[in-house]
This record gives structure tokens, C-alpha cells and sequence, in this order.
């Protein structure tokens, strides 16, 4: 088990590491005056060119590739250039933001898609499951920022049971959060309840057509005993490489649902970072979504393998 | 070789390939495979039609594409004119409102879709043509150049598409090409000079997606008997992989490709929406909200509903389309 895992870290470092150049090449492939974009277009040329001197961004590409490669290393992406501040200093807030309503997304969704996904598998090919295999298409592929704007509508406008802000005040109580972020969290478990579902029916069937729980029910052991120790414990495997993928995303690819929301997380960090061009927080907090995705996707592979004898006999080998 | 019969499914017809010389075997033998293949595409056209998912997604998108190319002869105002009153409420002459310069809601949702229905399928096209490029080589030579180029997908897909594509657009911005010939197409297309560049960058975006999915089919095909046949007869590689391949997965191609409209739309869509795609005047739906999100908290929810709906009902139709064709070609 361990030669796996330290074999996923180390093509997980590659992938970072490519990940970095991707998001250098992008921010870099045309020629941008940082400066510029900085101080705005009334800002006369020695300042522009003085400041591009502090930052750096006047050196050459490959200095400063170098420079990102180094921060890559040691963590350090320095100050941002548009509030000078330290880049861990700004992040370290929407960081835990986003891991928040990522989380309580998570909690809502999982459970129900899980459970869905049975529950369809079983009645398979009937009314009820085709219902819930169409409710999973619908959800997964309609833009988070959409699912949001109308269940904003509906329950914010309409009802006026949640409130349409998410960003409540500090010092609210976790309960008062939970009410304020619910709205939020709902518009990303529509999406991810779609994926989860759809792939947990799938991979039950599969499971209930297999020689082992055909010989579970012959030998007479009672339904409940058959879909909870051999169809959910095989089931679960896929289900859960997509979990874990949707946890990356999660938290870096719902800018859409903090913007309806004015939610401020790793998400809308990003979006402001892209636009004012402070490339040391654009690659600071692209890295950590990087690492996230990483993250989650090398833990989900540890439980699956844990899950299931053949997996992990798959990773020894 | 001796009594070789090459019988094919569901015809009665056998080829008898010991009498016949070489070359006309061989063209026997690929007429009968064309003719095959025209009356599967039959057969699976008509379990199409009778599929209600089908139905359902084609109604929905033919309505949207008729006010793509007719908006402006059927839309009861101009959608670019602010001349009644801003944020009025849904009812009356305004069916569903006006926003916040006066521009007729309906008129805007409707002309919306032109923009959405040309980036989206053609980035889509521009994508599974370069992906099945891209998936082709990675599946037949492995080794080297799939290790390669596997990584670089891979750190791709690490990051979320709309995340990817903001820092592109962000980059690239959206000026007035330089070119001639490109600001002629777009004025034929009227189009304005954001959409080009939101095409190209959805298109780059999702090909190595593309290549992934090809270079799975590609992988299943290529240790097959007819593969290995033909290296025997001495064909190239590449006529190997554009010929004798690529016909035996058609199927999963033209499922991603409809998969990959669906998910164009929903990235186009959400671009436009965080401010970098599409840019005004044009009445982009996710532009739309994007003006008026912030009004919803003053319940001014109109602008907002309205180009959300559209958007939803546009993604699940092409959603059931993808999901039928998928259906049929898995029987």
C-alpha cells in the first residue's frame, strides 16, 4: 500500500507542477503591462515602469517562471500586487469559507444522492427510476449560477424563508450560518446530486447483477444483509472517485454560486485575481484548488482500496 | 488460405472470398460494410424517434434555434431598444418585465440565444475534431507520446473548465480582431468580437476532455482481430487509425459531441455570467443575469428568472438528445 500512495504523491507533484506552468503560460502568453493594469491608464509612464520594477514583472519570462517554480517550493507567493498584503493572509479567509459551504454541500448531497441511487437501481427501469435518472440530468447539467438565481427567486424572493445574501456578519451564530449559507450549498448539491446519483445507480446495478449477490441472496441471507455488506460495499468504489472529484471542484469551480450569492471564497478570490492580474494570488490560490483536487482524489483511492480486497490487491501490484 | 467465409450480420449474403481475386474481395467486402452501416444509421434513426426524451429535447431546441435565426422579425420589441420604462414588472404589454434600461425581457431572452447557439456548437465541433485528433494518436502509439500527453490532460483536468477559462479570457480579452477576414465573418455572423476568442478558448478547453474519452475507445479497438489484420496487410498507421478505426467508434464520438454542446452552453453560459465572455449589448442570457442578480435582493426578480429558465430548458434539451443518442447506440 505505501510504494502506491508514495507513487500517486509523486505524479501528483508532476501534475502541480504542470498545473503552475498552465496558469504561468496562461497569465503570461500575451504581453501585459502589470503596472498598467495596476494603476490604470492615466498613470503617467515612470510610475508604471517603477512599479513594474518593484514587482518584478519587468524581468525576463524565464526569471520569472523561476520565481513561480520557487514559490511552488517553499509556499511562499509573497505579497499580492494590488493590496501588498501577504498572499497566505488573504487566502487563509475564503479558504475556509469555501471549505465550509463545500462541506455542508457535501453533507447534503451525499447522503440523499447515495440513497437515490440505490432506491433507483433497484426499482430499475420503472417510473421511479426513470424519474430520478431524469432529476439527475436536469440538475448536473444545468450552470451552478443558474440552479441558484432560481431557487434565489423561489425561496429567497418569493417565500422569503432564506435570506438571498450569503455573507452574513461576523460573530453570527453556526446555526444563523448554516440558514444563511443554505441557499448556496442547495444550488451546489442540485449539481452534484445529479453526478453522485447517477453514478451510484449505475455502479449498483452493476453490483446487484454480479455472481457474489446472487449467491448472497441463494444462500438466504435476508435483503438488508445483501445490499448493505455485498451490493453498497462494491457500489461505493466509483461513487466515491466521483465524490472525491467533485470536492476539487467544489471549491474552486462554484464562482458562479458565490457571485449570485456575494459569497466570498476561494471562487470570487480568484475571479478578482484574474481580473486585477495580481498573478502571486492567482497562482497562490490555484495551486491550493490543485492541491485540494489532489487531495481528495489520492484519500478517495486510500478508502477505496480499503473498501474493497481487490483494489487494494490492483494497488500492491 | 482456405474455405474462408466472411458472413455478415443480418443479411443472408455470403462472401465467398476464395473465389473471388484480391482486390475485388476486398471491395466486395467494404461495399457490404458501407451497406451495413447505411442501414444501422436507419435502424438507430428510427429508435431515436421514438424515444419521448428525444421528442422532448429536439421540441425544446428547435424552438430556441427558430428565435436564433428569426429574432428579429419575431421578438414583439426590439431587444436592443431602451426606450420603456426600466424594471417594470412582468404583465401587461411586457410579458416578462422590462430591465434595468428598459429593454423588453422577453424580446432579450429570446434574441439570447442566437449568441449561445452559434459559440456553443461550434466550439463543441472545433473540439471533437482536435480531440479525436489528439485521442487517436494517444490510443494507437501509446508509450511515449500517451504518457506525455496523458500528464498534461491530466493537469487539466485538475482544475475546474470555468476556472481555466477565466484566466484565458482574462488574458486574451476581447478586442476588435485586427484581421480583415475575421471581422468580415463576424459581421456576417453578427456577431460581436468577444465571441470568436469565447469560441476558441471552450474549444481548447475541451479537447483533451475529448481526447481522454477517444483514447479509451481507441484502446478497446486496437488489439482486435481486424486491427491486427490490417497491420499484417501491410496498411500505414495513419490509414490504419482514419480508416479502420474511426468508423468503429463513431458511436462514442457523436455521443460526446452532444454531450460536449450541453456542456458547452453551460460554460459559455457561466463566462458570461462571471463578466468575461460574451460582452454587452448583446443579450447573452448569462450577461442578462449577470446585470441583474444583484437586484433580486430588492424583489426585482424577473430579469434574473426569465434568461435563467431559458438556460436551464436549452441545457436539459440538449441533455436529452445526448442521453437518447447514447441510449440507442448502447442497445
Amino acid at each position: 500500500m505505501l510504494p502506491y500512495i508514495l507513487r500517486r504523491l509523486v505524479l501528483a507533484l508532476v501534475t502541480l507542477w504542470l498545473l503552475a506552468t498552465i496558469v504561468f503560460l496562461v497569465a503570461n502568453v500575451l504581453p501585459n503591462d502589470v503596472g498598467r493594469t495596476i494603476l490604470g491608464p492615466f498613470a503617467p509612464q515612470e510610475t508604471v515602469d517603477a512599479l513594474n520594477a518593484e514587482l518584478g514583472t519587468d524581468d525576463p519570462m524565464l526569471a520569472q517562471y523561476g520565481r513561480q517554480m520557487k514559490a511552488l517550493v517553499t509556499f511562499d507567493y509573497g505579497d499580492s500586487y494590488q493590496s501588498k498584503r501577504p498572499v497566505w493572509g488573504i487566502l487563509s479567509g475564503p479558504l475556509w469559507r469555501s471549505a465550509k459551504l463545500a462541506f455542508y454541500a457535501l453533507v447534503m448531497t451525499v447522503p440523499i444522492a447515495v440513497a437515490a441511487g440505490m432506491f433507483a437501481a433497484r426499482k430499475r427501469d420503472r417510473l421511479s427510476d426513470r424519474t430520478i435518472v431524469l432529476a439527475g440530468l436536469a440538475s448536473s447539467s444545468i450552470p451552478e449560477f443558474v440552479t441558484g438565481s432560481i431557487l434565489a427567486v423561489v425561496f429567497g424572493v418569493a417565500f422569503g424563508w432564506f435570506p438571498v445574501l450569503a455573507s452574513f456578519p461576523p460573530g453570527t451564530s453556526v446555526v444563523s450560518q448554516l440558514r444563511f449559507l443554505f441557499l448556496p450549498a442547495l444550488s451546489m448539491s442540485v449539481v452534484y446530486f445529479g453526478y453522485i446519483a447517477r453514478m451510484m445507480r449505475a455502479s449498483t446495478i452493476r453490483a446487484l447483477e454480479a455472481d457474489y449477490t446472487r449467491t448472497a441472496v441463494m444462500k438466504g441471507l435476508s435483503q438488508s444483509q445483501v445490499m448493505r455488506t455485498h451490493v453498497l460495499r462494491n457500489a461505493m468504489g466509483p461513487t466515491i472517485s466521483v465524490i472525491s472529484v467533485q470536492v476539487g471542484y467544489l471549491f474552486g469551480g462554484i464562482i458562479g454560486v458565490e457571485k449570485v450569492f456575494n459569497y466570498n471564497g476561494l471562487g470570487q478570490t480568484v475571479l478578482i485575481a484574474a481580473k486585477a492580474k495580481d498573478l502571486p494570488l492567482l497562482q497562490a490560490s490555484v495551486v491550493i484548488i490543485g492541491i485540494v483536487y489532489m487531495l481528495s482524489t489520492l484519500l478517495a483511492d486510500i478508502v477505496i482500496a480499503w473498501l474493497n480486497p481487490r483494489a487494494r490487491l490492483e494497488l500492491g501490484s | 488460405m482456405d474455405e474462408e467465409l466472411v458472413s455478415t450480420p443480418g443479411s443472408d449474403q455470403v462472401v465467398d472470398l476464395s473465389r473471388s481475386g484480391p482486390v475485388t474481395m476486398q471491395m466486395t467486402v467494404l461495399q457490404q460494410a458501407a451497406v451495413e452501416r447505411k442501414q444501422a444509421r436507419r435502424e438507430r434513426w428510427q429508435l431515436l424517434r421514438r424515444r419521448p426524451g428525444f421528442l422532448i429535447g429536439a421540441g425544446i431546441s428547435l424552438f430556441w434555434v427558430v428565435c436564433a435565426v428569426l429574432y428579429d422579425r419575431i421578438t414583439p420589441f426590439d431587444p436592443f431598444d431602451d426606450l420603456s420604462t426600466p424594471l417594470a414588472r412582468p404583465g401587461g404589454e411586457h410579458w416578462f418585465g422590462t430591465d434595468q434600461i428598459g429593454r423588453d425581457v422577453l424580446s432579450r431572452v429570446m434574441a439570447g440565444s442566437r449568441d449561445v447557439l452559434v459559440i456553443a456548437p461550434i466550439s463543441a465541433v472545433i473540439s471533437v475534431v482536435t480531440g479525436t485528433l489528439l485521442g487517436l494518436v494517444m490510443g494507437y502509439y501509446r508509450g511515449l507520446v500517451d504518457d506525455v500527453l496523458s500528464r498534461i490532460v491530466e493537469a487539466f483536468l485538475a482544475l475546474p473548465v470555468v476556472l481555466v477559462g477565466l484566466l484565458a479570457l482574462v488574458t486574451f480579452g476581447s478586442s476588435e480582431p485586427e484581421n480583415g477576414f475575421l471581422r468580415w465573418t463576424l459581421k456576417i455572423l453578427t456577431l460581436g468580437a468577444s465571441e470568436p476568442v469565447v469560441v476558441i478558448v471552450v474549444a481548447v478547453l475541451f479537447t483533451p476532455i475529448v481526447a481522454r474519452t477517444v483514447r479509451a475507445a481507441v484502446m478497446a479497438e486496437r488489439d482486435l482481430d481486424y486491427v491486427t489484420s490490417a497491420r499484417l496487410r501491410g496498411e500505414t498507421n495513419l490509414f490504419i487509425m482514419t480508416r479502420e478505426i474511426l468508423p468503429n467508434i463513431v458511436g462514442p464520438i457523436v455521443v460526446e459531441l452532444t454531450v460536449r454542446i450541453g456542456y458547452a452552453i453551460f460554460t459559455v453560459a457561466t463566462l458570461s455570467f462571471l463578466g468575461v465572455g460574451v460582452q454587452p449589448p448583446s443579450p447573452d442570457w448569462g450577461l442578462i443575469i449577470s446585470d441583474h442578480y444583484s437586484l433580486m435582493n430588492g424583489g426585482i426578480w424577473w430579469p434574473t428568472l426569465f434568461p435563467a429558465l431559458a438556460i436551464a430548458s436549452l441545457v436539459i434539451a440538449v441533455n436529452l438528445i445526448a442521453d437518447s443518442i447514447q441510449a440507442v447506440n448502447d442497445r
